[in-house]
């Protein structure tokens, strides 16, 4: 079948996704999900929360640059990307939001900046990974339905 | 039950991948759902007339959290199943307090969410 090397592809970067602790058993959870209802729910999730996720980062980062940091917004929006990367099995992210939060909550601007560019990294880091794995998904769809 | 068979749920969180992923939970199920991304929101669903048999609502979201939410809808009367699903394991009691009749912890397993489903009769 022509799209065995695509499979084993995918296959190999979720395996490595996993075991760098990019993704977790959350993600599983939703492949579960979309082998029973179908191709396009993944796709649908992970793109919503890379928008999401860009829009937060967007946020805390003109936050931060504010000669007054308000630390009560920023936690907010910490909080509501450490939920979204949960909620779709983003590990990595997910814990450096954690991180955030702590030296967020003790007003330390310097150590939110820091944690931010962690953030930024991570997913950037995740984002890649989560477009070649959507890039090989469509490879594999095409070839399938041919 | 509302009057029909289908189980009509209100999923009240304001992150669209979160919303989504649980609609994909329910939709196995046949559930028919709705979504909003406030708490207000999801009390002026109830007060323009709508009828719910489930809602799953978030903690923190603008304008009207989510245990503020489910206080104001037990006020008005609302019978509706309301699972609290948060990250804030903290707000256990506070969901509970205001009317809650279940709290889980995100991010939700969909065999966790589905025991709870079973356990309210939404489920054959």
């Amino acid at each position: 079948m022509a799209s065995a090397p695509f499979k084993a592809q995918l296959t190999d970067l979720l395996n490595s996704m996993f075991a760098m602790d990019f993704l977790d058993e959350q993600f599983k959870e939703l492949q579960m999900l979309e082998e029973a209802s179908g191709p396009g729910f993944l796709t649908e999730v992970v793109t919503l929360f890379c928008g999401d996720a860009e829009r937060i980062i967007s946020q805390l980062d003109a936050l931060l640059n504010e000669p007054a940091v308000d630390f009560g917004k920023v936690d907010a929006n910490v909080h509501q990307l450490k939920g979204s990367s949960s909620s779709v099995g983003a590990k990595r992210v997910a814990l450096v939001c954690i991180k955030f939060r702590n030296v967020c909550q003790e007003n330390d601007k310097e150590g939110c900046i820091a944690a931010l560019h962690e953030i930024r990294h991570e997913f950037d880091e995740l984002r890649k990974k989560f477009q070649t794995m959507l890039q090989l998904e469509q490879q594999i769809q095409d070839l399938d339905s041919k | 039950m509302t009057s029909s068979q289908v189980v009509k749920t209100l999923i009240v969180d304001d992150d669209v991948s979160t919303r989504r992923i649980y609609r994909m939970m329910l939709f196995r199920f046949g559930f028919e759902i709705t979504e909003v991304g406030d708490g207000k929101s999801a009390v002026d669903q109830f007060l323009t007339g709508n009828e719910y048999d489930l809602v799953l609502m978030d903690k923190d979201m603008p304008i009207m959290d989510g245990v503020e939410a489910t206080r104001t809808l037990r006020g008005m009367g609302i019978p509706a199943k309301i699972i609290a699903i948060t990250t804030d394991a903290n707000s256990r009691g506070a969901f509970f307090d205001a009317g809650a009749d279940e709290f889980l912890l995100k991010p939700v397993n969909f065999t966790a969410l589905a025991d709870i489903l079973k356990a309210f009769n939404f489920l054959n």
